[in-house]
């Protein structure tokens, strides 16, 4: 009997959600609230954090520092759940919310940016409006149109920005003293040194972006590119940018008859000697691998002269999630200057604040200031002056697409 | 408590979970395959997604790159199995260690069979680096592609590494119960070595070889990790693509990765079929 009744509480324990201390599902009830009082029904709560798992030292920042701030002066437990595809959290709500789950959601945090951001807006799944509610949205330049757009789509107090980053690419000193330094220099040298690159096939990330600087190259600069999408203007470049990746192609890895299909096999190719050059969004990630041991520390990165495509990510709360005042929070922690300060460390991740850095204290900015450089990482400073803008998601999904059937096949 | 309603109790928490997980992502998938999806405004079931995926020439080669790894490999391994395990069987001495080393792979999760063969096969792997050592090559790229290869080599090797132990292992058991009388009244009569195994053992190990190699056949069709970790960018294997489809970042190709889906069931389930009479059929003949 005794038994018996064990197991049906065990059941209905099972079977009876658990209400946690601060279910705070209703976000209209956090906009425009004193920022203490969100606090406090933060208090008690779980966010389950959905990123892009893939770079340890993130994933350790995360945990350990943001966390470790959560946990110690919110009393909130930090969930990191790492995915190799942002679009798999994406999934989860879309899901969710086809299932009529509109207040209990499992996702209470992503990662995001470009193309989910627009699939979150596309099915309506993100939490909005809340952003001026966060003390540290002051820090943010919302003048700035590479931050109030997320890949030309308007951000809207959608998501709230996390860092900025641009793309840089990166060679071995040692074996490669004078590497190509722009797109035009580097179509030759794939010619000249057949079997040396390639680039992860798209939809991959960093493949995508690769291939969108060869898309700028064969439009004359980005310029004209800028707004909505305009097919007559795509189908122009596309012919040339196809054209130009098919002619190249048989001088690539494998003579082109396989793409690395992710920027991980890229990176191993080039840890291996396989090919000369990696490249990726966030430079920071050369000096880790150096650190790693995966690569010699004679690797250097640098940005092509003709530019490098640079973007802000942010993160977003799902409509559903149930734990919004600690998400709020946890975002809010994540816009401090001490928070950004601490991941432009390169010791610990060294990516670009995404805070303006003269509306933080002097201390902070002295900080700032002398934060060390890794030698085989090109500062955020150093890249500024070749940044690109990115496009708006319909030009980024037509080019994907347009590889796939023109070039990939 | 009446029995009935005991039994229906302590069944009710895992059928609830396998009805509410397994059934109700099913019907979702059945659901966005109908191009039913009203999140995105698609209020109106229709076979469109089906039309799109079945003319579309990428899913065929698609469908003969996977018919290709899973049949390759499972047949391969079948006869890799059974040598195997009539050699075991022929072993007095430490006959226990080897059917145990023969057997250890089986525990070893296929993600890391996988990165096995990539350290091991890629033009920089192991065998790259021993062949440079040696002379015979001398940059990766003259290594012969066997990861991420066209031909799915890479993955055909994974396939048969791990298989072959798990359709040993059935066969092992089999020859036990089946013992060595049959064989031994067929050599008394007068068949060679061969003609008694072929004749007398053969067909009565084949239900358990058919049940090994149609599992095996059907995990490697539908299995996403291996062909992702070890394929060619193109063509990708079906569950591959499915997938591309699942996580592209328009929400309007979800019906198309669901009926990928669908299809692929539909396959594995007719392929498995056709596998097992084809089998019986070759060797009752």
């Amino acid at each position: 009997m005794t038994t018996r009744r064990t197991a049906l509480a065990l059941t209905a324990a099972l079977i009876i959600p658990d209400f946690a201390l601060a279910d705070t599902a209703d976000g209209s009830r956090l906009i425009g609230q004193d920022w203490a009082s969100i606090t406090d029904m933060a208090k008690g709560g779980t966010v389950n954090w959905f990123m892009w798992g893939g770079a340890d030292n993130i994933n350790a920042y995360v945990t350990d520092y943001v966390g470790g701030v959560l946990k110690d002066q919110y009393d909130i437990t930090l969930n990191l759940i790492p995915l190799t595809d942002t679009t798999e959290a994406v999934n989860i709500v879309l899901g969710e919310k086809e299932a009529g789950n509109l207040d209990a959601g499992s996702v209470d945090l992503i990662w995001i940016n470009g193309e989910n951001f627009r699939t979150m807006q596309q099915g309506g799944l993100a939490f909005c409006g809340y952003t001026d509610t966060l003390p540290n949205n002051a820090l943010v330049n919302w003048e700035n149109p590479a931050i109030a757009n997320d890949f030309g789509v308007p951000v809207n107090a959608c998501e709230v920005p996390w860092n900025l980053a641009q793309f840089a690419l990166a060679h071995d000193s040692a074996t490669l003293p004078t590497p190509p330094k722009s797109i035009p220099e580097l179509l030759d040298w794939i010619k000249a040194n057949p079997g040396q690159f390639t680039y992860p096939a798209p939809p991959d990330f960093n493949g995508a972006v690769f291939v969108r600087h060869v898309f700028y190259h064969a439009a004359g600069g980005p310029d004209a590119l800028l707004g909505p999408f305009d097919q007559a203007k795509f189908d122009a470049a596309a012919t040339k940018t196809w054209a130009i990746l098919n002619e190249i192609e048989p001088y690539l890895w494998r003579e082109g008859a396989t793409y690395p299909t992710s920027i991980t096999q890229l990176n191993d190719l080039f840890a291996n000697g396989e090919v000369a050059l990696t490249f990726n969004y966030d430079p920071a990630q050369f000096g880790l691998a150096v650190d790693a041991g995966n690569y010699p520390d004679t690797v250097r990165s640098y940005a092509l002269t003709d530019g490098t495509i640079g973007n802000t990510n942010y993160t977003i709360i799902p409509f559903n999630s149930p734990n919004k005042a600690a998400a709020m929070v946890a975002q809010n922690v994540l816009l401090s200057a001490e928070a950004q300060l601490e991941k432009a460390n390169p010791t610990v991740w060294g990516t670009a604040p995404a805070i303006t850095l003269d509306r933080v204290s002097p201390e902070v900015q002295a900080a700032f200031a002398a934060l060390p450089s890794h030698p085989s990482v090109i500062t955020p400073a150093e890249l500024a002056p070749f940044a690109l803008p990115e496009l708006q998601a319909d030009w980024i999904s037509a080019i994907e697409q347009g590889w796939i059937e023109n070039v990939g096949k | 408590m009446t029995s009935r309603l005991r039994l229906f109790l302590m069944l009710a928490p895992a059928v609830g979970v396998i009805g509410l997980l397994f059934g109700g992502g099913l019907i979702v998938a059945l659901m966005r395959s109908f191009n039913y999806m009203p999140v995105i405004g698609l209020t109106d079931p229709n076979l469109q997604a089906y039309g799109r995926v079945l003319t579309d020439p990428d899913f065929l080669l698609s469908f003969l790159l996977t018919f290709h790894i899973a049949f390759t490999s499972t047949v391969i391994a079948a006869i890799i199995a059974t040598a195997a395990a009539l050699l075991i069987r022929a072993t007095t001495t430490g006959r226990g260690i080897i059917t145990f080393l023969f057997q250890l792979n089986l525990t070893i999760p296929h993600i890391v069979g996988a990165i096995g063969i990539l350290y091991l096969f890629s033009q920089s792997g192991t065998f790259a680096r021993l062949g440079y050592a040696a002379g015979l090559i001398v940059r990766p790229a003259d290594f012969p592609a066997l990861v991420f290869d066209p031909a799915a080599i890479g993955i055909i090797l994974h396939y048969i590494w791990k298989e072959v132990p798990f359709i040993g292992v059935v066969i092992l058991a089999q020859m036990q119960t089946i013992g060595t009388d049959h064989e031994a009244t067929a050599r008394s009569l007068g068949a060679t070595p061969w003609q008694a195994f072929r004749h007398t053992l053969l067909p009565m190990l084949l239900p358990g070889i058919t049940a090994a190699s149609v599992i095996c056949f059907a995990f490697a069709f539908g299995a996403y990790e291996i062909p992702a970790l070890l394929g060619a960018s193109y063509p990708q294997a079906l569950p591959v693509l499915a997938y591309r489809s699942f996580t592209d970042v328009d929400l309007a190709s979800r019906p198309d990765a669901m009926a990928m889906a669908v299809i692929i069931t539909c396959i594995s389930a007719a392929l498995i079929w056709a596998y097992t009479r084809a089998l019986r059929a070759m060797v009752t003949r």
